[in-house]
């Protein structure tokens, strides 16, 4: 167009329509620019937000908590929103111990995706430190039931494990042992995951759950010097002393170094060794363990007697337990156990009574008399 | 602050030639549909329009160029290497100031009062140098760490854009004029995220009052503004706001407490700023290459020394208080140092704004007024978070004096209206501290600093307005009624009262009637006559108590005596003004 056309169509030029669509097509234009720039802009900022986070993740991984903080607080700069950058951030400040900023992070994580796992346990795990029970109880729970991005049923077994945890550490025993019982029954398999249910079970007194799962576990590793001693220590509280022995035995012969089995071995061998009420013993050995026994609880009583001014008594009611030892004595021969069957109910009763009390206001017992104490407590009731 | 740049008179309109031939109407219907849809006012709504898009995109990429800027120069991560904390903004500080002196000198400052030295001064009329020239100081300068922020630059940049759309279009001067607001929201609300603050403030702070005929503009501008920035970079909210809640109204006082200090704190900024910004445009001129670099050095040793959140505009830390990330101890000593590096950065004449550094001010010691009564009233419910988001209103209110905006700015950025009673009582308690410990507002002290004389809208809001009632007198003669004759009239009259009479009309309405004509009717031989049968037909204006008084001058130069009656029933006389009256009135308001 030559300049005096174009001074020709000026006037039109500035017409108001011209100028809205020239401004429109400039806007166009505008709009086209930005959108270029803009995509640029968020590529370099994701491509950045990233680079930090990997960086994060690998420090993360490798327990350098105070970097990986920083290089976690770098990628959010880049995405502020972004969920994994927090929720990793998170993480790592609990590893500096930086729980107070690490929880206003997962708080805000929780708000927007409550049913999270992780953020879950996290913050089950800070508040429990905080000594805030009822709410950590609250957060396990959602873990437990939660959604987690991978090993669903794993994840969700070890918060319910750090639950049981929390709840036997505030002495809440029984829904403890509920959980306990859930847990068992959607056990997965794993020797060392049955070693820790099995001690959960001790811990609650549930022996022979605690039994059970020791079972499993030594169905997996028979040689499995913890899973044979702890089946072992389960066995001995259930008072199924014959099977305490073989555990024990296995467990000290796998382990020499347990004495702590090693001392509970010798006293189930004591027990199963003077018990006058095992099945498949002669009569006469029968009496004579009566006859040792009913001297033990005498001398028990004599030892009590020397160290306190009055002889322990059964009741208000009752005669004096040295009384009545000492007019039951010259009858507890071998002779006369043959011939009086009653008279060993009578002298084993005695000796039982004795030694409960005895045990109760004369400290520790020898080990003979631990071992009839033992025997008492099997025989209850029979 | 002096505007040097002129743009000179507006340009004289075209003639307009004839719009297109429409076979299907005559030449005539369709040249009145054609002014129609082009009518001034229509056509203003559109190009408002137009604007508010054209700004979105201007503040988008402003914005983009403020983070690209500050990647290149303060680099990616979160912890900067202290070389870099002190050269960049340092040597930023040395370009500014060469390009501010050299090139963009209407650039230094907010750019607030430049937009309404443009509306009051200008004719609207803001050179395009401008919004390039603050655009790149600005971005380099917040890029590089000083401490300003990005809000106010781009009211300018869009209101700078509306002033050439408004030239190019050939607008008339009336036009002009409301231009650079439409323009000022639109780029204020794209950098606010946040239209609705944008346009009060506008309105309270540029404009100073409401009008029907440029509310509508703002607000289309400043909505389209805010629909561009979030197409672009997403619709979430500047601040991640945790759930904030006020559980028992005893914990206003705590509230009024932070209402106190912020107050306080708005005052020693606000005195920082007027003591020590004539100070540094006194200095001789070769030193003003030297202040912003000066003032970025000392920003990047706050920095180095263990501060590094006080660089930028530092929403990001705003946030990050918000969530409880700092103790409240550091909230309190970030809070002063933000104060001490905003002082530095705005005196030295770093083009940048002021909104960013009083949000984040405000916001750390909201965190650190609730760390300290968390500590001694263990009992108060309300959050770190909540402290916070009010502690920015409060210093909203107090610092920028812009009390109506600080309660919107926080209910829109928080979407939280339950805040809204604890927001109300801390800045009312703010903004009398301030007004009372530093009565010339921030904006108005800078304009006076820079030797303009722009209205003050504080003093405007505040401005006593006489009203009919300040001037009105009580009737001295006797009132007629239409339906007296002339000679009753008369009789009823005698000697009392003025020369003029007033004559009540039926079925309502007012008239006039003088002494004079009464005796020269009577005379003609009317006396049997009605007053309404021989008086005009056209009653006289009449006003209400409540009006004001400039509308009185519009009938007392015309009508010797007007009625002032109720509103309840016309027919009830209040009062009577005069020209007289008025005008003594005025006199003694004046005086007074």
């Amino acid at each position: 167009m030559t300049p005096g056309g174009l001074r020709n169509c000026r006037p039109y030029l500035r017409q108001r329509p011209v100028m809205l669509g020239l401004l429109t097509g400039l806007a166009v234009l505008f709009f086209l620019i930005v959108t270029g720039l803009s995509s640029l802009y968020h590529a370099q900022r994701a491509a950045l937000g990233e680079r930090w986070f990997k960086r994060g993740a690998a420090d993360l991984n490798a327990a350098r908590y105070e970097p990986a903080a920083t290089e976690f607080r770098a990628a959010l700069l880049y995405s502020r929103d972004n969920y994994a950058y927090q929720l990793n951030l998170a993480q790592a400040l609990i590893g500096i111990h930086q729980t107070g900023q690490a929880y206003a992070y997962l708080l805000n994580l929780w708000d927007r995706e409550p049913e999270n796992g992780q953020v879950n346990l996290a913050l089950a795990r800070i508040v429990a430190a905080r000594g805030q029970t009822q709410q950590a109880i609250r957060y396990y729970h959602d873990a437990v039931y939660a959604t987690w991005p991978t090993n669903e049923e794993g994840q969700r077994r070890e918060a319910r494990l750090e639950l049981i945890d929390l709840l036997f550490g505030t002495h809440a025993n029984s829904p403890a042992q509920a959980e306990l019982v859930a847990l068992s029954e959607n056990e997965a398999e794993g020797p060392g995951l049955h070693d820790r249910v099995g001690d959960l079970f001790m811990r609650a007194g549930d022996y022979e759950r605690a039994l059970a799962a020791y079972r499993l576990s030594l169905k997996s590793d028979q040689h499995d010097a913890a899973a044979l001693a702890a089946a072992g220590h389960a066995a001995f509280q259930l008072g199924q002393y014959p099977l305490a022995e073989r555990y024990l035995e296995s467990a000290v012969a796998a382990n020499a170094n347990d004495h702590a089995s090693a001392e509970q071995l010798k006293t189930t061998e004591m027990v199963l060794r003077i018990d006058p009420f095992q099945p498949r013993i002669s009569p006469g050995e029968r009496n004579r363990l009566i006859v040792q026994a009913f001297a033990t609880a005498g001398r028990r009583l004599m030892n009590c007697a020397q160290g306190r001014s009055v002889a322990p008594k059964t009741g208000p009611a009752e005669p004096n337990l040295g009384d009545e030892w000492t007019s039951l004595k010259p009858r507890v021969s071998l002779r006369n156990l043959e011939t009086r069957p009653l008279l060993a109910d009578r002298a084993m009763g005695l000796v039982f009574r004795i030694e409960k009390q005895t045990s109760v206001f004369c400290g520790s017992p020898t080990a003979t008399d631990y071992a009839l104490l033992l025997i008492s407590k099997l025989h209850e009731g029979s | 602050m002096v505007l040097r740049e002129n743009p000179g008179t507006e340009a004289p309109v075209d003639p307009a030639p004839p719009p297109p031939a429409m076979g299907w109407m005559n030449e005539h219907s369709a040249r009145r549909l054609w002014r129609a849809v082009f009518r001034e006012e229509r056509f203003f709504l559109v190009l408002s329009v137009f604007i508010g898009v054209f700004a979105g995109l201007a503040v988008v990429c402003f914005r983009f160029a403020i983070d690209w800027s500050r990647l290149y120069l303060l680099g990616t991560g979160a912890v900067l290497t202290p070389t870099r904390l002190l050269l960049a903004p340092t040597l930023a500080g040395l370009v500014i100031a060469v390009l501010v002196i050299h090139f963009f000198p209407a650039t230094r400052g907010s750019g607030v009062n430049q937009t309404k030295a443009a509306l009051y001064v200008y004719n609207g009329q803001i050179p395009f140098r401008t919004a390039v020239g603050k655009f790149i100081t600005a971005a380099l300068a917040i890029g590089a760490g000083h401490s300003l922020g990005p809000e106010d630059p781009s009211l300018q940049i869009g209101a700078c854009l509306a002033s050439v759309f408004g030239r190019q279009m050939r607008l008339s001067r009336d036009r002009m004029r409301l231009l650079a607001p439409v323009g000022a929201a639109a780029g204020l609300a794209a950098a606010f995220n946040a239209p609705i603050s944008a346009v009060l403030f506008v309105i309270e702070e540029v404009i100073g009052r409401w009008t029907a005929g440029i509310l509508g503009s703002v607000v289309a501008s400043a909505v389209s503004a805010v629909v561009v920035m979030r197409w672009f970079l997403g619709s979430e909210s500047m601040f991640r706001i945790p759930a904030v809640e006020l559980r028992h109204p005893s914990e206003l006082i705590a509230y009024a407490a932070l209402g106190v200090v912020g107050g306080v704190a708005s005052v020693v900024f606000a005195s920082g700023i007027a003591t020590f910004r004539p100070k540094c445009k006194a200095l001789p001129p070769w030193t003003q290459y030297f202040q912003p670099a000066i003032a970025g050095l000392l920003i990047g040793v706050i920095a180095v020394m263990g501060a590094p959140q006080v660089m930028g505009a530092g929403y990001e830390y705003i946030d990050q208080a918000m969530h409880g990330q700092f103790t409240w101890q550091f909230l309190g000593i970030l809070a002063g140092l933000k104060i001490l590096a905003t002082l530095l950065s705005f005196v030295s004449g770093t083009p940048g704004g002021m909104f960013a550094p009083t949000l984040f001010i405000g916001a750390m010691l909201g965190g650190a007024v609730a760390g300290v009564q968390h500590l001694f009233v263990p009992q108060l419910t309300g959050s770190v978070a909540t402290y916070a988001l009010v502690g920015m209103g409060v210093l909203f209110a107090g610092f920028l004096r812009a009390p109506m905006t600080s309660v919107f700015m926080v209910l829109e950025v928080s979407g939280n209206y339950s805040i809204i009673v604890p927001v109300i009582v801390a800045n009312t308690f703010a903004y009398v501290i301030s007004r009372a410990l530093q009565p010339i507002p921030i904006f108005d002290l800078l304009t006076r600093q820079d030797g303009l004389e722009l209205p003050s809208m504080e003093e405007q809001r505040e401005e006593g307005i006489l009203h009919v009632e300040d001037a009105m007198q009580p009737v001295e003669g006797a009132v007629l009624d239409a339906g007296d004759t002339v000679e009753k009239a008369l009789s009823e009259v005698g000697d009392r009262g003025g020369e003029d009479l007033l004559v009540r009309l039926r079925p309502g309405g007012w008239s006039t009637v003088t002494r004079q004509r009464l005796r020269a009717m009577a005379m003609e031989g009317k006396g049997g006559a009605n007053l309404g049968s021989v008086l005009p037909v056209q009653s006289i204006p009449y006003l209400h108590p409540d009006h004001p008084l400039d509308s009185a001058l519009r009938y007392v130069d015309r009508w010797p005596i007007v009625p002032v009656v109720s509103r309840a029933d016309i027919r009830r006389l209040e009062g009577v003004v005069t020209e007289r009256d008025v005008l003594a009135r005025y006199r003694e308001f004046g005086e007074g």
